[in-house]
């Protein structure tokens, strides 16, 4: 063993360090680090960091090493702290609807538990079930069901968060009415592991509604289908998700794909028929399909999996009744890519968000194809900067990410980033570099 | 319970400040102060120094970069509403109020967005949006007066927040000006920026933090229906006992929200009478809506639990006054407390839902010892307690006894699992309860975080934070 695991492995066990070749799977954007952890106890956790801060380890907090890939590479990982151990259900209260786990508790077992209740965490990050939920609130992502059911910041009702100089925070509760004292628990929803390692979590739960049934419009090309998702968005009626989905080019027959809108509707046995016709009617035509139950919930469990296999991953965003400005706009990245080469690219967009992801399979690797991508996606970044959107690149290929960054333009509101940062973690040795500064 | 004539600007200073906002927009006359020197929560006096009215982002930057140069302490105030002191400026802090700012910035029914300034009230905003099918969720009981600055800095709650969330699941976006006069643009509706949820923290800051002097926010469509019951209950453990089989059943409403008996025979003797029966201990309010044919099956379940928790009397409403008539027991209980005692101490503190029962019970029988009158009014759903506590601040004694019940229904909150503040904020009044819920590590970590914002901790100077141990509490 090397210094540095020999060091940690004194103060936890043999065990529960390894480095070497055994830290490959816990690569993050392609960085190994020097040792993986995996502590037991909020206890241990500040001890690993409090020996990292007195020695200047940089340290990455994991879960599964799911996520571990996506955004902006920190500046260096010695060491990465994994939660896979400490994944206990420390506390569920049907009666009061919250559940409370240890960060490294599996979104699947979560799942498994409440189900039996007839309740659930009514969130769908991109990731899918394998996900833990410390990584799903260090990382902060909304999938589909935002429109119904809000963000990981809306549902996380308590953290305890183990600070850089090891600090334990016990922050936020149990209840979803609590303003005593500054809300520390919304800076480290989507801090990206920057602030402190996150030891367990309690979320919101919602009943299971009576009737979980998604239909599916078929759109005759991408702009028709954003179009379509716009118009469905802005029912008055509470949908659960409206979600435009553009297949691949290599996943359609001849010609260009065909746009679906799915919407997903959780409602009252009575209510779900109504719903259905409101928006049939509102759409113009009837849906293509329509899915029930287990069939319902599997098509947007596969919204969450549509980044699996894709070498670079766009957030595009504007105002939502841009949708479809957003959607003409990809096209912009086809020199990008070979649409022969896999699947090409697929676009789904949360129509309530006006969030588009991209997913482009492969990159086309050719002469100055790093300078192209940073032309096209900076001139883009700009073009949405200027209209109040965004463009995230949630995962690519190092050389991109590295030539022009994962994060565009904070504004005035970096001020306070270092700040915010020096305040948990004083020694600098969480995930630097990881947010946009 | 002082008031103290603080010392007045000096002219220098004055005439620097209304060289920005204008003449008539310092106040510096002790007459016109005495309009400052309370809020919502009316135990407390304290005369601020002056008090300015700025009209825009532009000149509450210049005035904040007045004051922080001449290191005046600054108190932000909306419309005073507030319940927990929060608005009070003690000593040498100049007011800096948002009462000249409230233009509709932008309505813009498309994304179902709204940009204001802090100064408008809460239900103003619902009013311009409901042309356009849309509203304001975030619906607390003081809306008609309420400012969305005072919302946001106090995170406020409401009625509805059972099914639709607090006022921070609505604000997309901030203007904040800090104490040093710079003006930082947080967040913002169709943007992933990979930065810190600065506008999640700013939500419920108190005024600590910064001003807003723009507030961008979500609105709703409003649902095609709603529908409401009330049900009479000869125990309050009884109503509880609904509300727990009403969620346990999978129900969502809209609100869920009990008063007790002592406020139904308060409610009842003033002129907000409602036609409550005065011997009942409980009535309780639930309402649900959305897609109108669903409404129908809900309210039966929901009668079907109220009646076999032992309602003695399930009314309905279906039209738009017979629901009004339902709620105005509810929403005119503080008015009429205020009718049958001088003083009302509002108590506001949460526990998970299934404590209701037992905490209530504590609660009753902490007024019990204490000989106090508490007249319980409750957002049932979330577990938000409102324990009101009659007195009069005249009796000195009775004052003392007032502290001492609060004291305990908070450590009684905190006990079973809850907090000692749901909705209105720490202010002044609850700071020696944070340590209740919060420990040294967890308190460092907040006044850490506020030094990135104001190094000076001239902002709001004395709320939400306790003083460290060795400093004098401000006496009651």
């Amino acid at each position: 063993m090397k210094p540095l695991a020999g060091l940690l492995s004194e103060r936890l066990s043999k065990a529960q360090v390894v480095d070497g070749f055994d830290t490959e799977p816990w690569a993050v954007c392609g960085r190994l680090p020097q040792a993986v952890v995996f502590p037991e106890s909020e206890e241990q956790v500040a001890e690993v960091l409090s020996l990292s801060s007195e020695e200047g380890w940089r340290c990455v907090p994991g879960g599964r090493g799911s996520w571990l890939h996506g955004g902006q590479p920190p500046q260096g990982v010695d060491v990465l702290v994994s939660a896979e151990r400490m994944n206990e259900i420390s506390a569920y209260e049907p009666a009061d609807q919250y559940i409370e786990a240890q960060a490294g508790a599996g979104l699947d077992a979560l799942e498994r538990r409440t189900s039996e209740c007839r309740q659930w965490l009514a969130l769908d990050p991109p990731g899918g079930e394998r996900g833990t939920l410390g990584a799903m609130l260090a990382v902060g992502t909304a999938g589909p069901l935002q429109a119904g059911f809000g963000s990981p910041r809306d549902l996380v009702l308590g953290a305890t968060l183990v600070t850089g100089d090891g600090r334990v925070l016990a922050l936020g509760g149990r209840v979803v009415k609590n303003v005593a004292g500054f809300d520390l628990l919304k800076l480290v929803a989507g801090s990206w592991g920057t602030l402190g390692v996150i030891t367990s979590v309690t979320m919101r739960l919602h009943p299971i509604p009576a009737v979980d049934r998604s239909l599916l419009f078929k759109g005759a090309e991408a702009a028709d289908g954003a179009e379509l998702a716009c118009r469905l968005a802005q029912t008055a009626l509470p949908l659960a998700a409206v979600e435009l989905l553009v297949p691949g080019d290599g996943e359609s027959g001849v010609g260009a794909p065909s746009p679906l809108v799915a919407v997903r509707i959780l409602e009252s046995v009575d209510a779900v028929d109504e719903a259905e016709r409101v928006v049939s009617e509102r759409a113009g035509m009837p849906p293509v399909q329509r899915l029930v139950g287990e069939q319902s919930a599997a098509i947007f469990e596969n919204v969450r999996a549509m980044e699996d296999g894709a070498e670079l991953v766009l957030r595009l965003s504007l105002l939502p009744a841009r949708l479809p400005e957003l959607v003409q706009m990809t096209s912009r990245l086809r020199g990008l890519y070979d649409p022969t080469e896999g699947w090409g690219m697929r676009l789904a967009a949360h129509a309530h968000a006006g969030v588009l992801r991209v997913m482009i399979a492969r990159v086309t690797r050719s002469d100055g194809w790093v300078d192209r991508a940073k032309t096209v996606l900076g001139v883009l970044r700009r073009s949405l900067e200027a209209e109040g959107g965004s463009l995230v690149i949630s995962q690519g290929p190092s050389e991109i990410v590295g030539a022009i960054s994962a994060w565009g333009e904070l504004g005035p509101a970096a001020l306070f980033t270092a700040g915010i940062q020096a305040a948990f973690d004083p020694a600098g040795i969480l995930t630097r570099g990881r947010l946009a500064q | 319970m002082k008031s103290i004539l603080p010392e007045p600007l000096t002219k220098e200073l004055r005439d620097r400040l209304r060289g920005v906002v204008g003449d008539a927009w310092v106040i510096g006359d002790p007459d016109r102060l005495l309009a400052y020197e309370s809020d919502g929560l009316t135990a407390y006096r304290m005369t601020p120094r002056a008090v300015v009215l700025p009209r825009d982002t532009d000149e509450v930057s210049r005035v904040l970069g007045i004051l922080s140069q001449e290191a005046v302490p600054v108190v932000p105030r909306g419309a005073g509403t507030g319940l927990s002191g929060g608005a009070l400026a003690d000593g040498d802090a100049v007011v800096v109020g948002t009462a000249r700012m409230t233009d509709m910035l932008k309505l813009d029914p498309a994304n179902r967005l709204a940009r204001v300034q802090p100064g408008m009230i809460n239900a103003d905003l619902t009013t311009a949006a409901e042309p356009f099918g849309l509203y304001y969720a975030p619906d607390p009981s003081s809306q008609s007066a309420c400012t969305l600055g005072g919302n946001v800095a106090e995170n406020s709650g409401g009625p509805h927040c059972l099914k639709y969330g607090v006022t921070s699941r609505y604000v997309t976006g901030l203007t904040v000006v800090t104490y040093d006069g710079k003006i930082v643009e947080m967040g913002g509706f169709g943007r992933e920026c990979g930065g810190y949820d600065l506008v999640g923290l700013f939500v419920g800051s108190e005024g600590c933090v910064g001003i807003a002097t723009e507030i961008e926010v979500r609105l709703l469509p409003l649902p095609e229906g709603v529908r409401t019951l009330l049900a009479i209950f000869d125990r309050l453990g009884d109503a509880g006992r609904a509300v727990t089989e009403i969620m346990a059943g999978g129900l969502l409403p809209a609100a869920l929200e009990i008063i007790d008996g002592p406020t139904i025979r308060a409610v009842e003797a003033s002129v907000f009478a409602a036609g409550f029966p005065t011997d009942a201990e409980a009535a309780l309010v639930v309402e649900f809506d959305g897609i109108e044919v669903g409404l129908a099956a809900d309210v039966e379940r929901a009668v079907r639990c109220c009646r076999e928790a032992g309602a003695r009397e399930v009314r309905t409403a279906d039209s738009v006054e017979e629901r009004l008539a339902l709620w105005r027991g509810r929403k005119k209980a503080f008015g009429a407390m205020g009718q049958i005692a001088t003083d009302l101490m509002v108590q506001d503190g949460t526990v998970p839902r299934s404590k209701l029962t037992d905490v209530l019970g504590r609660i009753s029988e902490i007024g019990v010892r204490h000989d106090l009158t508490i007249a319980n009014v409750f957002h049932a759903g979330d577990g938000n307690l409102h324990p009101n506590i009659l007195f009069d601040r005249s009796d000195s004694e009775e004052l003392s006894r007032v502290e001492l019940a609060s004291t305990e229904i908070m450590a009684a909150c905190v006990e079973a699992g809850g907090t000692i503040t749901g909705e209105h904020g720490v202010g002044l009044d609850k700071r020696r309860y944070m340590s209740l819920v919060h420990g040294p590590e967890e308190l460092d970590a907040m006044l850490r975080i506020k030094a990135v914002f104001d190094p000076r901790g001239h902002m709001n100077p004395g709320k939400v934070l306790p003083d460290p141990p060795d400093s004098v509490e401000i006496a009651l």
